[in-house]
């Protein structure tokens, strides 16, 4: 099994002194799978809105049904 | 087999096979990333000469690999689309060209970080690291050739030609750190010799964090088909439906 390699929070975060280097690497991948993750979900809802906009203005357009 | 290609070529099906797919895909692709993150970061050990620099490893080459793979797969759906006229396929492919950038523009600035502090310079014009550079302008380019057409069918016929030219620049990536001795070093052994090569504990995380991002390849390229499907199909009934049973939102 393997172990936790650094011995204390600060010494994991300072990462042998690549702090920079690292979290920021790791930063901007983050950034980017987040977008990613996140992108379709907003388009989604747009699209289902304008979507539904157009269906309710087509049932609007359509003549009324006599009964 | 056959048949069920046939199949998964209507976007309908595609659309409702994915629906029940999708919760198995996103479960794997995130045990699979969480997984290899941790132990990367924080439980492999260091590396006698980089430290804990290293570490960008575990993010740098399964996304380079990745946007090389993606494009491969963008290739391969523009020819299905050019040869068979095959709407799903099409869809696919626009969708491989944002996640394939995005993955290409990761590989970049992760490597940069890397370089900084290992060969002195955030970027030089290593033949790797150009060609790999080209790939992030043809994804760009293809994205932006698609929206530069006011036709879906004018703008997907000239995406997919720029694709399948673009393939040219694959086997350049791939080969360039052997064919130029410039300063990008070629894939690593995984310890095939005993000398210099990088021990298990190392290169194991890499494997999860691989294929925890090709499953997120796979999420991330079905997700946004899913959304192109919709609005192409937004005059079928059976979206007319769905696009009724979908809960409103403020």
């Amino acid at each position: 099994m393997p172990e936790f390699q650094f011995d204390s929070v600060a010494d994991f975060f300072a990462m042998s002194g690549y702090a920079f280097y690292v979290w920021m690497a790791y930063g901007f991948f983050f950034a980017v799978m987040f977008w990613n993750l996140i992108q379709p979900r907003l388009a989604r809802r747009k699209l289902m809105k304008l979507l539904r906009a157009r269906q309710v203005r087509e049932q609007n357009a359509a003549p009324p049904v006599r009964e | 087999m056959w048949q069920w290609l046939y199949k998964l070529g209507s976007p309908r099906y595609f659309y409702d096979m994915t629906t029940v797919f999708l919760p198995w895909l996103r479960g794997v692709t995130y045990f699979l990333l969480i997984v290899g993150l941790v132990w990367g970061l924080g439980f492999a050990p260091p590396d006698y000469q980089m430290k804990d620099n290293y570490r960008i490893i575990y993010i740098h080459v399964p996304t380079a690999l990745g946007a090389m793979w993606v494009y491969a797969m963008m290739a391969a759906m523009a020819a299905m689309h050019m040869i068979w006229n095959l709407k799903l396929a099409d869809m696919v492919a626009k969708s491989c060209a944002w996640v394939g950038a995005s993955y290409c523009a990761v590989g970049l600035v992760t490597g940069s970080f890397w370089g900084k502090p290992t060969w002195g310079v955030y970027w030089i014009w290593d033949a790797k690291l150009t060609a790999m550079l080209i790939l992030f302008f043809i994804y760009i380019g293809v994205i932006a050739l698609r929206s530069a057409f006011d036709s879906e069918t004018s703008g997907s016929k000239a995406a997919s030609v720029l694709t399948l030219v673009g393939v040219v620049n694959l086997p350049i990536i791939y080969y360039a750190a052997q064919w130029w001795n410039t300063l990008h070093q070629p894939p690593s052994d995984l310890g095939g010799s005993a000398t210099g090569a990088n021990p298990p504990e190392i290169w194991i995380p890499v494997f999860f964090t691989g294929f925890g991002l090709i499953g997120l390849v796979f999420l991330l390229v079905i997700l946004r088909t899913r959304n192109e499907i919709l609005w192409r199909e937004r005059r079928a009934q059976w979206v007319q439906d769905l696009v009724q049973g979908e809960p409103r939102r403020a």
